[in-house]
């Protein structure tokens, strides 16, 4: 090893994925070859935001979903910077401005500023993204910390939370809310909740599930603006959702689901290529020079080849899901500071590959209690639809293929699209170990079961202890001990009427005694039987 | 007058007698038999004799014995019992050869191997099968003998990983830090990876009490007998992909936490390292476990609510509470076993299990003294009392009561798969000594293991039957067996029990420990050798004295009255350590340790195309390679080969129907097998038992990657390709 000065790494935002980085490169830290600083806007440092529903309904607390603890950080020498933020980048002195005015070097850069809740137009909220921190009382996203306390209060006093919008966040927390004790209402204007993620049979069977969990589900309604109630001492309270039909929704709480946006103004401040996202390429680089990087909700992944499968897909933009993030994070720590070979485990990789890996579609999975939907992929195509384009000459690419079960009435639903065997996409409702079982062979890219109804099986009532007839003289009567059922009856008719005569005579019942009770029966059998033919019983 | 003494198999050692056949004196399970003295007034049976054997009233089995110990006398009089020397002649062949002049060639072997490559050239293979003395003067005699660092032992292979998480979190490892009897009570007891109900049936009567409860949970990929267990309301299944234990234990352990289901008065008082582990959990929410592991969400959620539900109860003084925890091998044999039972201690620790009288952790030893193994210096950084042989205290204590300079002890030598990895190869072990072992069937990767074997200059092996390992053999030295012998053997919860002798042994048999006392001669080693077993133990008294496994307070007089149960640390004036942990763990601080631990990648790439995932396990009948139980008619009419089982759904596709015969294979060798469909498998995974050798043995397809905290190998997740060889009844 050469004995270089140390590397400035310099962090912006300090969220779940930038929590990971942080973690990944702090073996280098505490070594010496890493100065690492991390800049939080938030007064906490990371928590797991997938969480922040269930903070929001009181089921756990600030303290168990941290993700980092800024004094051990310290300790271990990173500089954590937190209630601050970055106000520019300084690209050709490699240095950033913060709000405090104070600068911070860097060699190399990562932005990872996440993604703040979008606020959608209607009347009487700044739709400004810039003022999703000023919304007025009554009215909140769920992003962090703060917002899930405005939740917490109203779930805690039984109160009406009008959830708007029907994505997948919107639906776990109002199913959070209203196992907690809160009245919910859903409005979303699809015609069926997670319009984007679930296909139209798969939607319309959790639309039941979440009405008979007690929700409240306005599908189809467009809302136009927000009334308040006027308060004493200045501000304003929520009072009211107005729909484009005329309808209102009174509640307590306006909780704002309408979907995230990534926070791209510092890179854009700074001239680096922007869409819905910071673009970066299959190396996470944001720069040509390599210098600066972005990884998670920020970031979209986006190289020149319009075909290319790696890309964030079309329509485009960050994922929003927290797996990818991570694994750019734990990519991005690989590349950042090369692993010490002697660290490596056995047959363990050292080193990053030279692009991350391509992510496949991610896999949606409503994290409730008692609601159970999975879906992934590509989820639209139906029975019987002709492929465009599939089937003609060549013949080398196997057609889609759709095998699908639905029970609405007992709220289960299942389709498997498949090519050559191979999900490209799924939608399971109501059966949680068919889902379960999916999502793992849909992620590995598994060859699934020719006999489809071996997956839907999972899920199928357990079968009953079996009843069969008079049982095999040869068959094994007591496992452990290989003992037979005719063995055990021969016993039992020389006259062995006890469990331990029986064990004595053919050991069953002599090792974990699972079979005892058979053999009580077959004696206590035995006994009517003969007593019958004395007439003696 | 039957003998009492305990099966020859297991870790449960299950209570048994032991008497010529047809003079069972006393009916299994009667006061009088509990009444029985231990000893036999008449002594051993004349050489020959037949045995017959019954269960005895014992709290750990309870008077049942399975189909194993049932049988087990019959090995006795086996026309396999091998009763001369035999040694490899210029013919290739293995002929009876006299003691002195097998013992000469022997010591030959060693001083050659000396003088061309150093005492290191020399190397031990023993076994957590043998008993304490025999565990104990094997150390010693690599030691001292041989002048070896290059000892290790088959222990290894199953609970180098466990010990190493017990002895990371609780400063201390002993396998069941409780009475196994204190689980009849339990409100709930989740086992992962271990399958009882085959590998050692008494045992489950002691889950009779949880079932009845509604909360037996069983993780195993398989609906193995054991997970059998759980239907019909008596618990439940979860039945993740191989090699994802780690995350379900994680995500069980994170519902504890976020459910605020966590005993934080426990934590508090008796635990440290709580924060960053709570951190940690934060990533392994329930739906990303069950996109890991293929178990549902709500299974994960449900045994976490169980699990905390039991320790509640057990708290609020219910007679019915109380959670355990138990691992087994098929959790632990892994590339990251030492973190999957770390993890597994986290969550008991989270619930505040361990150190009470109510609930707990245990991991369930399997072989026979797979506990009193790893303690009396057979393991390659071991000396006697579980001390380590790089502390320079424990060193000075050895040496003192062995009568030598502390440096005469060499250093650590290598774990077992590195020593066996060593074998020919230039600086490693050129003449290998293997006592109670059959790796050529048991090491993973065993196809390379019999390369090595065949690259020795020498291989001696001591057993009593003709293994496979012992057919490779230049030297094969006949021993005895456990109805033949005197000794002691640890059980799983740590109790040390009497082997005694029924038999005496045939005529050309001879003890490991005559064996060792006269090479140790022939070697000119230094300090005193035995082939008594009482004189043994009693230095082993005063080796382990003050160590972790502390046996000083225990002599053969307490062992022969069973009613005073001698669980260790059981320094001398002290009555023993039924319930370890109970005022403080064993760290320096008094406080269990939590150590957060993550999923890395499996060592095998798994779920590629047209590959399949093989897990390796045991059948009711057999006994580890299986060099016993096959040689006893009963059992191997009962089981003469493996089958390969897997799910009718994969095997449609391959062409496989039941009872065809299927190769299994991988780039480390194929395995020839029966199929046997069954719906009990993951359709991903399929299931060998590794209790056959040849072309039947499993381990040819397992690999030699190991664990890098406890060098334990990984036997559970193998990528393997299966095709149909031959359709039943095709020819």
């Amino acid at each position: 090893m050469n004995h270089q000065a140390p590397e400035r790494i310099a962090v912006v935002g300090f969220g779940p994925v930038a929590a990971r980085l942080v973690d990944e490169l702090l073996p280098a830290v505490r070594a010496g070859r890493v100065l690492l600083t991390v800049i939080g806007s938030e007064s906490a440092p990371a928590y797991n935001r997938v969480l922040v529903a269930d903070l929001g309904v009181g089921r756990t607390t600030p303290e168990d979903i941290e993700l980092a603890d800024a004094d051990e950080l310290r300790a271990a020498g990173v500089n954590v910077r937190l209630g601050r933020t970055v106000r520019r980048i300084d690209r050709p002195r490699r240095r950033i401005e913060l709000d405090d005015g104070s600068h911070d070097p860097y060699d190399r850069l990562v932005l990872a500023t996440g993604a703040g809740a979008i606020v959608p137009t209607l009347t009487g909220l700044n739709p400004d993204p810039a003022a999703v921190h000023l919304l007025p009382p009554g009215v909140t996203a769920l992003r962090d910390l703060a917002d899930a306390a405005r939740l917490r209060e109203t779930v805690h006093r039984g109160g009406h939370v009008i959830v708007l919008g029907g994505g997948i966040l919107g639906i776990e927390a109002a199913l959070a809310a209203a196992e907690e004790g809160a009245r919910v209402t859903v409005v979303h204007n699809g015609d069926r909740p997670l319009a984007r993620n679930i296909d139209h049979g798969g939607g319309k069977t959790l639309a039941r599930t979440l009405r008979a969990a007690g929700i409240d589900l306005v599908s189809g309604a467009r809302s136009t603006g927000v009334r308040f109630l006027p308060q004493a001492g200045g501000r304003h309270r929520f009072e009211a959702l107005e729909l484009e039909d005329g309808r209102r929704i009174d509640g307590d709480l306006l909780l704002l689901s309408c979907g995230i946006r990534p926070r791209t103004g510092l890179a854009e401040g700074a001239g680096l290529p922007v869409a819905k996202g910071i673009l970066v390429s299959h190396r996470l680089e944001a720069d040509k020079e390599g210098t600066i990087f972005a990884i998670g909700d920020c970031a979209e992944v986006r190289c020149t080849d319009p075909a290319c499968a790696g890309c964030s897909g079309p329509g485009g933009g960050p994922a929003g899901l927290i797996g990818p993030g991570w694994r750019q994070a734990e990519w991005l720590a690989r590349r950042l500071v090369p692993q010490d070979p002697s660290a490596a485990g056995t047959g363990g990789a050292d080193g990053a590959p030279a692009q991350l890996a391509a992510e496949r579609p991610g896999v949606m999975l409503l994290k409730a209690r008692n609601v159970d939907m999975a879906s992934a992929g590509a989820v639209e195509a139906e029975l019987w639809d002709d492929e465009v384009g599939s089937g003609g000459c060549g013949g080398t690419i196997p057609p889609r293929q759709v095998a699908q079960w639905a029970d609405p009435e007992h709220g289960r639903y299942v389709k498997m699209v498949t090519r050559g065997g191979v999900l490209e996409g799924l939608v399971c409702v109501g059966m949680p170990r068919t889902a379960a079982e999916l999502v793992l062979l849909y992620e590995r890219g598994s060859e699934l079961p020719a006999d489809r109804t071996a997956l839907f099986r999972l899920d199928a009532a357990e079968q009953l202890p079996d009843l069969s007839g008079p049982a095999d003289p040869a068959a094994s009567l007591c496992r452990c001990t290989g003992a037979t059922h005719g063995q055990v009856q021969e016993a039992v008719a020389g006259g062995c009427h006890s469990p331990g005569a029986v064990g004595d005579a053919t050991r069953a019942g002599t090792g974990c005694g699972g079979c005892r009770s058979r053999i009580v029966d077959m004696i206590e059998a035995h006994l009517q039987s003969a007593g019958a033919a004395t007439g003696t019983s | 007058m039957a003998t009492h003494t305990h099966c020859p198999y297991c870790a449960l050692q299950c209570a048994m007698r032991l008497a010529p056949a047809g003079r069972m004196a006393v009916p299994a399970g009667t006061a009088s038999a509990v009444a029985e003295t231990g000893t036999t007034a008449a002594g051993p049976a004349p050489a020959g004799t037949v045995l017959e054997a019954a269960g005895r009233d014992f709290p750990t089995n309870r008077g049942g014995l399975c189909r194993k110990g049932w049988t087990s006398p019959t090995l006795l009089n086996s026309p396999e019992r091998l009763t001369t020397p035999l040694l490899r002649g210029a013919d290739g062949e293995l002929h009876p050869v006299g003691w002195d002049a097998a013992l000469d060639r022997a010591a030959g072997a060693v001083r050659a191997a000396w003088a061309a490559y150093g005492t290191d050239a020399v190397g031990v293979f023993g076994s957590g099968g043998l008993t304490n003395e025999k565990a104990y003067q094997l150390g010693k005699f690599a030691r001292l003998a041989l002048r070896t660092s290059r000892i290790d032992y088959n222990g290894r292979f199953c609970m180098s990983s466990a010990a190493a998480a017990g002895n990371r979190a609780f400063g201390l490892d002993r396998g069941l830090p409780f009475p196994l009897a204190d689980l009849d009570n339990a409100h709930t007891v989740l086992l992962l990876g271990s399958n009882v109900a085959d590998t050692m049936p008494p045992f489950v009567a002691h889950l009779q009490g949880t079932r009845d409860a509604g909360g037996l949970i069983v993780v195993d990929p398989r609906r193995s007998a054991t997970a059998a267990l759980t239907g019909g309301g008596t618990g439940l299944h979860l039945q993740p992909s191989p090699g994802t234990d780690l995350a379900l234990l994680l995500g069980i352990a994170h519902v504890v936490v976020q459910e605020g289901l966590a005993d934080k008065e426990f934590i508090q008082r008796r635990t440290a390292g709580y924060r960053s582990v709570a951190r940690s959990l934060n990533a392994w929410w329930p739906e990303r476990v069950q996109a890991v592991t293929g178990v549902p969400a709500e299974l994960v959620r449900e045994t976490a609510r169980r699990l905390a539900e039991g320790a509640r109860r057990a708290r609020a003084g219910l007679t019915a509470g109380g959670s355990y925890i138990l691992t087994g091998r098929g959790v632990e044999q892994h590339v990251d076993g030492t973190d999957t039972a770390t993890a597994a201690i986290n969550l008991s620790l989270l619930l505040g299990l361990p150190g009470t009288t109510h609930s707990g952790y245990g991991t369930l030893t399997g072989q026979g003294n797979g506990q009193g193994g790893r303690e009396h210096g057979q393991k390659s950084d071991q000396l006697p009392g579980y001390r380590k042989i790089t502390d320079p205290a424990a060193r000075e204590h050895v040496a003192a009561v062995w009568g030598i300079a502390p440096d005469q002890l060499p250093g650590p030598g290598l774990p077992a798969v590195e020593l066996l990895k060593s074998l020919g190869r230039p600086g490693g072990v050129r003449c290998l000594f293997v006592h109670g072992s059959n790796i050529a069937v048991s090491a993973p990767d065993a196809g390379r293991v019999l390369a090595g074997l065949r690259s020795l200059d020498f291989l001696m092996v001591a057993d009593f039957v003709l293994s496979e390992t012992a057919a490779e053999a230049d030297l094969v030295l006949p021993v005895l067996q456990w109805a033949e012998e005197e000794g002691t053997m640890t059980n799983l919860e740590g109790r040390v029990l009497r082997r005694r002798r029924a038999v005496t042994p045939p005529e050309g048999a001879r003890s490991e420990l005559w064996i060792m006392q006269e090479l140790a001669a022939r070697l000119g080693a230094p300090s005193m050798f035995s082939d008594n077993p009482e004189t043994i133990f009693e230095e082993l008294r005063r080796a382990s004295a003050g160590g972790p496994a502390d046996y000083s307070g225990i002599d053969y007089g307490i062992l022969d009255d069973d009613s005073v149960p001698a669980y260790w640390p059981f320094p001398a004036g002290s009555a023993g350590t039924p319930r370890l942990f109970l005022e403080a763990f064993a760290h320096a601080d008094g406080r269990a340790r939590f150590t957060a631990v993550s999923p890395g990648d499996t060592a095998d790439a798994l779920h590629r195309p047209g590959e399949l995932t093989l897990v390796t396990g045991r059948l009711l009948e057999h006994y580890q390679s299986g060099a016993q139980t096959r040689r006893v008619a009963e059992l191997s009419a009962a089981q003469p080969e493996p089958r390969l089982q897997l799910h009718p759904a994969t095997a449609l596709p391959l062409g496989i129907g039941n009872g065809d015969m299927a190769e299994i294979s991988n780039h480390r060798g194929t395995v020839r097998a029966r199929a046997e469909l069954s719906t009990d498998i993951r359709p991903d995974t399929v299931f060998l038992p590794f209790h056959f050798a040849g072309e039947q043995s499993a381990n040819l397809l397992t690999q030699a990657a190991t664990d890098p905290v406890s060098g334990m190998p990984e036997f559970k997740t193998s990528a393997v390709q299966v095709r149909v060889l031959e359709k039943a009844g095709s020819r």
